[in-house]
């Protein structure tokens, strides 16, 4: 398998928080969905990812190249939360001052991507919407050639009808199987539409890493009362957490956890529930 | 890097048009009361406020984090801003020299002594003040830089004036006071290019969130 980024033991201390040994990798064709609350360390790996920030340990591929040189970085499209392009900008200036920066710049898709958004090519950024702003961060980084898109916390902020229109250009975008994206984000649903898999971080650790549909078709919560869950076989509990008046329990085979416990009620895991589990919950 | 100079251009040609046309207007007024040529001493600095303008916006709109993922190297970042200010510098003089080249053809008074005079020091000044303001704009966060930019001109006066006096132990400045501002010019040149060499030192290591 071919992959368009890979990262091994990626590491990095700040006074308060450690990014530590992160390992994933992002194969070429599909969508790949950082997961994790606020300060779970989705944006260091990022940045470190990215070279934005320097790492103490760890190795990071891209494309086949461990050094993110000029050649590699025109082969990234990146967007953040907000446009990060000065305010005072249009559309138009902001195409010659790309037309400049990347040899492989596409005027063409990019002003078909400001079309198909609806968006005005001479206004400054300043009278844009979040929405309109993060649209035209997207058009430009789809307009150089990119192969591995990098999105982080792109959709945050967003309605749900410019959610949608993103993730369907995504998903368009990957349909060709040189092209890869990682996405960062905390809005969980989003990444159920569209990614292929999951990689959840907690606490700068990588707590799994995992296709989507085995979380969703395999995972459940289990919810029971407190004379259950003692009876429960703790190596089918991963985390549980006690609620006022239930426990829940994430269990890997729901399927067979409802065979094996036939009173339970067994029911199927969102990623968010999967989250708020770990990051909530105690182990076993 | 031409990219990243003309979205500098783009972001501060308000600032820069306002600025020049100042610079012209000053200088035809200036003649009323002092020598034309005095303005040199003002206008290249005057006019290099231009780059703050751009190094406040690409720290609040976060530019400097997304021009890192394109395929741009960190040197050519610093080594564009530096060079922006250098542009700045020389347009500066340039439209200082539009009322002085008018007022001279006019009998005015400007003489070549004059304007290289007020011309080396303004343009001594700035580079000198360039080279304490900009590593620090990438050392500081841009309130910071802000403040050190405004005093860096305060400082980059004491050091001229310290330098005239170090060059007058060996060469009587009086005497030769265009080759004593000359060698003011020199050292504030190679200050400029030191100060180069230790932001790029510094921005290659520097993250950058």
């Amino acid at each position: 398998m071919d992959y368009a980024l890979t990262v091994s033991g990626l590491t990095k201390t700040y006074p308060d928080f450690r990014l530590d040994h992160v390992s994933f990798a992002v194969p070429s064709g599909s969508i790949v969905g950082l997961i994790g609350e606020n300060g779970a360390g989705k944006s260091t790996t990022v940045n470190a990812v990215l070279g934005l920030i320097q790492r103490e340990a760890g190795q990071v591929s891209i494309l086949e190249r461990e050094t993110l040189d000029d050649a590699t970085k025109e082969q990234i499209g990146v967007v953040f939360d907000g446009s990060n392009y000065p305010e005072i900008l249009s559309p138009k200036q902001i195409h010659r001052i790309m037309r400049q920066i990347y040899r492989s710049w596409e005027g063409e898709t990019y002003f078909r991507l400001l079309d198909r958004f609806s968006l005005p090519q001479n206004k400054p950024l300043k009278q844009f919407s979040k929405g309109m702003k993060m649209k035209l961060a997207i058009a430009a980084a789809l307009s150089h050639q990119s192969k591995l898109l990098i999105l982080d916390e792109a959709t945050s902020g967003l309605d749900p009808v410019i959610r949608d229109d993103l993730l369907d250009l995504l998903l368009d975008f990957v349909q060709n199987e040189e092209h890869a994206i990682l996405i960062s984000s905390h809005i969980t649903s989003d990444l159920e539409k569209i990614a292929d898999h999951i990689v959840f971080i907690h606490g700068g650790k990588v707590v799994f890493s995992k296709p989507k549909d085995e979380l969703t078709e395999q995972y459940g919560v289990l919810k029971c009362g407190a004379a259950q869950y003692e009876a429960l076989d703790p190596s089918d509990r991963v985390v549980s957490r006690r609620m006022e008046y239930e426990w829940q329990v994430l269990v890997s085979d729901r399927h067979t956890i409802q065979k094996k416990y036939p009173k339970a009620l067994v029911v199927p895991a969102t990623l968010d529930e999967i989250m708020l589990l770990y990051v909530k919950g105690e182990a076993g | 890097m031409r990219g990243v100079l003309l979205k500098d251009l783009y972001i501060a040609k308000g600032n820069i048009l306002v600025t020049v046309v100042s610079l012209i207007v000053l200088g035809f007024g200036l003649s009323f009361l002092l020598e034309t040529s005095a303005l040199l001493l003002l206008s290249p600095v005057a006019s290099t406020t231009a780059v703050f303008i751009s190094i406040t916006s690409d720290a609040s709109s976060k530019w400097s984090k997304n021009v890192i993922t394109m395929p741009i190297a960190r040197h050519q970042i610093i080594g564009e801003k530096f060079s922006f200010y250098l542009i700045l510098a020389v347009l500066g003089v340039a439209a200082a020299l539009i009322p002085c080249g008018v007022l001279a053809l006019a009998g005015r008074g400007v003489t070549v002594h004059s304007l290289c005079l007020y011309g080396t020091l303004g343009m001594s000044a700035t580079l000198l003040a360039g080279g304490i303001s900009l590593p620090c704009a990438y050392f500081f966060d841009p309130e910071k830089s802000q403040i050190v930019f405004m005093l860096s001109f305060l400082a980059s006066t004491g050091i001229i004036t310290g330098l005239v006096f170090l060059t007058n132990v060996f060469l009587p400045v009086k005497e030769h006071i265009l080759l004593a501002f000359a060698i003011v010019l020199g050292v504030a040149a190679l200050w400029f290019c030191l100060a180069y060499r230790l932001a790029v030192r510094v921005y290659q290591k520097r993250d950058v969130v």
